[in-house]
């Protein structure tokens, strides 16, 4: 005897069928648009980077000579330098300090740990005008004293505001995720307790340390309205020398160019990153299996 | 953790005491008082005189402006991130990373140069045109349309990733057993799978509404100065030196933070999807 | 047995992942009202069975039947199954009461008013106004549903409960809930993956003691997944017995017991011997040197048969009178009895008993006619 097939029907449910090819069709589109708007303004950048012609509104013929000119455009060469260091000094210092600091806090009772991560979190939540205009109302006051202190070391103190924060919210879930009885098996052991902390938590918290290093340093590179607040002495860092040579209409193709670079190499970057990735989950797997088969 | 640990904190509480607190109250001090960089303290006057500038026009018309973008882009930042970070939980390619990358790539790129690269497109006469023959994107420069593209598309990344980080954190498990109990799968979705995730979904918001609310650069080069924004006129304050009404209307900014941040607590206590 | 309705069949069900073949070529049919339980080693494929009937896994092959209708393309939630899961899946978002009404809170009215009959509804209407309204009849149906799932939830023991977040709950307080959750939408099958896996020893005694009530009482069938041959041994009408997907044998718990069809069920089934033996002639058989009387066993006469004895159905005697003679070469004191090894002709014996023998010392054993269980030699790979 041929069984009857139970359908959807059966049991009260309407058929989706035809709804969800329509879906299907629609979020493709969906898809396709959103990464349109994501990247247009990169291809453009690209696009302007590679036209002969100085004038932006017309691509006259290709070619590489913005990429040349990059070490030639003196005031250009200067944003990128000054970029770098203020964000260098902040990443390095920010991550070094970061990372103690939320030992530090994670030493603490949890209510008292609470009310400290709120207060951690509040430059990462507070409006970049807010952070950026209050602190230079303060260095202003402090000009009393220190006449000359607008430059990098406002700008510094000011990044290094920011990207702390960002640091110690990478590093503590790494914390809550070690073992607690990982301190006490080194201290066991008759090691001091600060070099248990460098020999033993250090390392199980590196990922948490390195994922907050390219936080602090992303944030860093990118900013834009804090630096504009708190720079002076015309220590221009990128962001803020775009900004002002837009205003003029003139801005030279070789920052398309640089751009462009940096995105290529951010982009290269990661993808080595998640190809070593795979590479270590690879090895571990085979690990595995060695160990596997061992016992 | 060793409680020796605690006085490593102890130099970051004095950092986050003085550097949180200190250029807040200098702030609203400034914002209720005669003290300019020029005056020295000793000649201190408070006055409430500068509260006159939050009822011109002009200032009314900027919170108007910046609350209207910032409502309508974190709207669409919602609706559009969610459905990709949705998508991306959903899609059967192994590396998710990959995919995250592909949608935050864009911001490691200069934020500036990014919106002046989508204000010359948007153009009468733009170097896509001269390549492809047509305007892309109609005739929308300097217009309230022009702003709101490229605050969502600059801002969206962020939605994203706070919903991309609640959709992952829910169990699998959870899903099987709402279609178990009889739900259909879009019926799992809003009872089970929306609910779960909304910590991401307001902290999102949060991560786009703020700095939309309190930006100048994008709109001001996107609407080719048409459209003026609360952080706009702050920035003609702070260029002009006029650091009292700066400081005034910085200050009512950030109260719609601090109802933001306190939205927040009440959803994700510890900040686990600020990351 | 006979006269059972059959719920579910499968018919030659089979499914792989990577070339690796899961479950293969299984055919099994479950009756209405009965407890059976899917028992195996990890891997063996017993709940990827148990998720193919809960429409999780499709089928490669075969056919799922259940009422009689064809199921193999129905999703999960078209099914009139529900199932309890191994790490209970109770939504943080709801609170205990919230998550046992939840699948009856999202049906389609039409389906509540059949769920609960007309005649109970209206009942329920009438205390609350104007039955010709829709509204009423909608929130007389929303009490139901509140009704039944307290119901529910005093059934798992858990009345108090209903209010409390479900994180502030102790293991065996979610499995409960689990239960409930499943049981208040009166499922003709409750599938069960491994419930009790988490939880320790004597709730999961306990468990499975209000596990076999509740379903003898409901009178709903249970499929229930557990690597544990205890769990199976308590708790099950019929075991089914699986190894690397492949039905080894389908019997109530005694008979398995008793007479495994072969040594992977012998072994995997609690502890026993199995000794290499000749089938001489009908009821009589030879092994370790002697002829015992043996009885409801065919082979042809000389056939090499494996002999299964279980360690507690040797009876020890005076060696005068033993029919095998043996010496105590390990002691282990169980506290209900003592486990013996006892060397008989360098064959080690595991011998269960009352009596207390040293280390060193000889002992006499015999064993009853229908203690003694044979099976076919297997043709070992």
């Amino acid at each position: 005897m041929e069984k009857q097939r139970a359908t959807l029907k059966d049991y009260g449910y309407r058929d989706f069928t035809v709804m969800n090819k329509i879906y299907q069709i629609l979020k493709k589109f969906l898809v396709v648009f959103i990464i349109f708007g994501l990247y247009i303004s990169i291809i453009v950048i690209a696009i302007q980077s590679l036209n002969e012609s100085r004038i932006i509104s017309e691509f006259t013929r290709l070619s590489f000579k913005w990429y040349g000119n990059i070490f030639q455009e003196e005031e250009l060469m200067q944003a990128i330098k000054n970029t770098f260091l203020v964000s260098g000094i902040a990443t390095v210092l920010a991550t070094f300090l970061g990372t103690f600091f939320a030992i530090g806090l994670y030493a603490l009772s949890k209510k008292v740990r609470v009310i400290w991560m709120l207060l951690n979190n509040v430059p990462i939540l507070n409006a970049d005008i807010v952070t950026g205009f209050s602190l230079m109302l303060m260095f202003r006051l402090l000009m009393v004293v220190f006449p000359n202190i607008f430059g990098l070391f406002t700008l510094v103190m000011a990044h290094l505001f920011f990207t702390i924060p960002y640091v110690v919210l990478s590093v503590m879930p790494k914390l809550k995720e070690t073992d607690p009885n990982l301190m006490d098996a080194a201290l066991d052991l008759g090691v001091r307790p600060y070099k248990a902390l460098i020999k033993v938590v250090i390392p199980a918290i590196k990922a948490g340390i390195f994922s907050g290093m390219l936080l602090a340093l992303t944030m860093s590179i990118d900013d834009f309205v804090i630096s504009y607040f708190n720079t002076g002495a015309g220590f221009d860092n990128l962001s803020i020398w775009i900004y002002a040579v837009i205003g003029r209409r003139n801005l030279t193709p070789s920052v398309y160019a640089f751009s462009t670079l940096l995105t290529l190499f951010t982009l290269l970057g990661l993808l080595i990153y998640s190809f070593l990735q795979k590479q270590k989950k690879g090895r571990k797997n085979e690990k595995n299996n060695i160990n596997g088969r061992a016992s | 953790m060793n409680k020796e640990f605690k006085v490593l904190a102890r130099p970051y509480m004095v950092w986050l005491s003085i550097l949180v607190f200190v250029p807040i109250l200098a702030m609203i001090l400034i914002s209720i008082s005669n003290l300019n960089s020029s005056v020295s303290v000793g000649d201190l006057v408070i006055s409430f005189s500068h509260f006159k500038l939050l009822l011109e026009s002009s200032t009314l018309i900027a919170f108007r402006n910046s609350l209207f973008f910032a409502t309508l882009t974190t709207l669409f930042s919602f609706v559009l991130g969610y459905f990709i970070a949705y998508e991306i939980k959903l899609s059967r390619f192994k590396n998710k990373f990959i995919l995250l990358t592909i949608v935050i790539l864009p911001m490691w790129s200069n934020l500036i140069l990014r919106t002046e690269s989508l204000a010359n497109i948007m153009s009468e006469n733009n170097i896509l045109k001269s390549i492809l023959g047509f305007n892309l994107f109609g005739n929308i420069s300097g217009t309230g349309a022009a702003v709101l593209f490229g605050l969502v598309f600059t801002y969206m990344p962020f939605m994203i990733l706070s919903v991309y980080t609640a959709l992952e954190k829910i169990d699998f498990a959870l899903e099987e057993a709402a279609l178990d109990l009889g739900l259909s799968p879009i019926k799992k979705f809003w009872k089970v799978v929306f609910p779960l995730s909304l910590k991401g979904v307001v902290t999102g918001s949060i991560m786009v509404f703020l700095p939309t609310l309190a930006g100048f650069a994008i709109p001001k080069i996107l609407s080719r100065g048409r459209i003026v924004f609360i952080g706009t006129i702050i920035e003609n304050k702070f260029v002009y030196t006029n650091y009292n009404h700066g400081a005034l209307l910085a200050v009512v900014i950030l109260f719609f933070i601090l109802g933001s941040i306190l939205l927040l607590t009440k959803f994700d206590k510890e900040g686990e999807t600020l990351l | 047995m006979e006269n059972k309705k059959p719920l579910i069949e499968l018919k030659n069900i089979s499914k792989s992942y990577d070339d690796e073949t899961v479950v293969n070529d299984v055919n099994l049919t479950i009756y209405e009202n009965e407890f059976l339980t899917l028992l195996g080693p990890s891997g063996c494929g017993k709940t990827t069975i148990l998720r193919m009937i809960a429409g999780f896994i499709k089928p490669e092959a075969g056919e799922i039947i259940i009422n009689g209708k064809i199921f193999n393309d129905l999703p999960p939630y078209a099914r009139p199954i529900h199932t309890v899961f191994q790490k209970y899946a109770l939504f943080p978002h709801l609170n205990v009461i919230d998550n046992v009404a939840f699948g009856l809170n999202n049906r389609s009215w039409e389906y509540l008013e059949s769920f609960f009959g007309k005649d109970k509804i209206e009942k329920e209407a009438k205390e609350l106004g104007d039955v010709s309204k829709k509204t009423v009849i909608r929130k007389a149906i929303k009490n139901l549903i509140y009704k039944d799932s307290e119901q529910a939830l005093k059934l798992v023991k858990l009345e108090g409960f209903k209010k409390r977040k479900v994180d502030q709950l102790s293991g065996g307080q979610q499995q409960r809930v689990a239960l409930a959750r499943a049981l208040v939408n009166k499922p003709q099958i409750l599938l069960l993956d491994e419930p009790l896996a988490a939880l320790d020893l004597k709730l999961r005694q306990n468990m499975q003691y209000e596990l076999k009530e509740m379903q003898r009482n409901l009178g709903i069938t249970f499929l229930f997944v557990t690597h544990d041959q205890e769990e199976a041994m308590t708790m099950s009408d019929r075991i089914v017995v699986m190894k690397e997907g492949v039905i080894q044998q389908l019997g109530s718990p005694k008979s398995i017991y008793n007479e495994p069809i072969n040594r992977y069920v012998a072994n995997f089934i609690g502890e026993t011997n199995i000794i290499k033996g000749t089938y001489v002639k009908k009821d009589v058989v030879n092994f370790l040197g002697v002829d015992f009387k043996c009885m409801g066993y065919t082979f042809n006469d000389n056939e090499e048969v494996d002999v299964v004895i279980r360690p507690e159905d040797f009876d020890v005697v005076d060696v005068e009178k033993a029919k095998l003679v043996g010496e105590v070469v390990f002691s282990l004191f169980k506290g209900v009895h003592n486990e013996y090894e006892v060397l008989v002709k360098n064959e080690k014996l595991l011998v269960h008993t009352y009596e207390s023998y040293e280390v060193g010392q000889p002992i006499g054993l015999t064993i009853d006619p229908y203690e003694i269980h044979m099976m076919k030699v297997e043709v070992s790979e």
